[in-house]
């Protein structure tokens, strides 16, 4: 008996512990209604909003979302097509068209849903012994028949530069460690750390008619992440 | 005891036979970085790149009986309606849209596009 009392307590003290610890978490359906009711198949990419200080962050950042979002079983309309088609519609500025009626984009394309994302971030910033590389998304899925938001989400990558934390060799591993972040924060690496900040929300978006996951995840939990605004 | 060696041998066959013909959802053949190069040079060479990455994917898929990935089959054909190859461009539209009945509505106002573009050609 006197054992039994011992393991209650440790485990509904590990209990408190453990949930005091974990966010809070949401199901896809209560987080994100609107993508069980409507069921967009198909999604149209809109050229990205540019809110960083890196003027070609928009092209290169548009080149890294449309592969995941198809292995999530979304048809994603080609983006150099459709890029170029906006283009000549005189459509550039993303911005413009978010408060905008989204059925135009229904009639045009055939497109069920439209994705806006956000740059918030695409910088590195440098301090004295660090430097931290970002690159910070935001993103939402708007229905194109009821211009209603289906699913929103941000995703956030930070990656220090300085090789861990390895600070040893005085001066010389400084100059060493500044060299290193020069040659490090090739725009390239800024599309490898757009991956993982994709991959972070893309994997929260309820899946789309190819995947075979298709309106089957509706309680899958999820980390309540959703902007503040 | 040997019975039981039998059957961990059938399970553990199970298991890897499951996990042998497990195939890929798509085959993209660097479809990213290759668009990437594209935006980031936009020349003569990334364009080359390009048309071979998207005939890539579509052999590996075709390959290995999986479906072509959203896309690829549409830009092929834009490449092609760039220059004024309009029934190769029709060919990879109307793939496009065999495959995803999502893409009709588009598919169709370019294929219309490349048959006006068919007809001027042959007017001239």
């Amino acid at each position: 008996m006197k054992t039994f009392l011992k393991y209650l307590i440790i485990s509904v003290s590990a209990f408190v512990v453990l949930t005091g610890c974990t966010p809070k978490m949401v199901t896809k359906a209560e987080a994100f209604p609107g993508m069980y009711n409507e069921k967009p198949r198909s999604l149209l990419v809109m050229p990205p909003i540019n809110e960083s200080t890196a003027a070609d962050a928009k092209d290169y950042y548009a080149t890294t979302i449309e592969v995941p979002l198809a292995f999530h079983g979304f048809y994603v309309f080609p983006y150099e097509l459709t890029s170029d088609v906006l283009k000549q519609q005189g459509i550039y500025d993303s911005e413009l068209l978010y408060d905008m009626p989204l059925n135009k984009f229904y009639e045009y394309f055939g497109a069920d849903a439209v994705l806006f994302t956000k740059i918030k971030k695409w910088d590195t910033s440098y301090m004295v012994l660090a430097s931290n590389l970002t690159v910070s998304i935001d993103a939402e899925i708007k229905s194109t028949r009821s211009s209603q938001v289906l699913w929103k989400y941000n995703g956030t990558v930070v990656v220090d530069l300085s090789g861990g934390g390895n600070s040893g060799g005085g001066l010389a591993g400084l100059i060493a460690n500044a060299v290193a972040t020069a040659i490090n924060t090739a725009a390239a690496d800024y599309t490898t750390y757009a991956k993982q900040a994709n991959g972070r929300f893309v994997g929260s978006i309820p899946y789309g008619y190819y995947h075979p996951g298709y309106l089957k995840d509706q309680q899958v939990q999820l980390v309540d992440q959703t902007p503040a605004d | 005891m040997k019975k039981i060696l039998m059957t961990m041998l059938a399970v553990a066959a199970l298991l890897m036979s499951g996990c042998a013909g497990k195939k890929p959802m798509y085959e993209y053949a660097g479809y990213s970085e290759s668009f990437y190069n594209l935006k980031q040079n936009g020349d003569a060479q990334a364009t080359e790149r390009w048309k071979t990455t998207l005939e890539e994917s579509i052999e590996l898929s075709n390959a290995q009986a999986i479906r072509i990935p959203p896309g690829v089959n549409a830009n092929l054909g834009y490449l092609y309606l760039k220059i004024n190859s309009t029934d190769k461009a029709i060919f990879y539209f109307e793939a496009e849209k065999k495959l995803y009945p999502e893409s009709t509505v588009f598919m169709e106002k370019l294929i219309k596009k490349a048959e006006l573009m068919k007809e001027s050609k042959g007017n001239s």
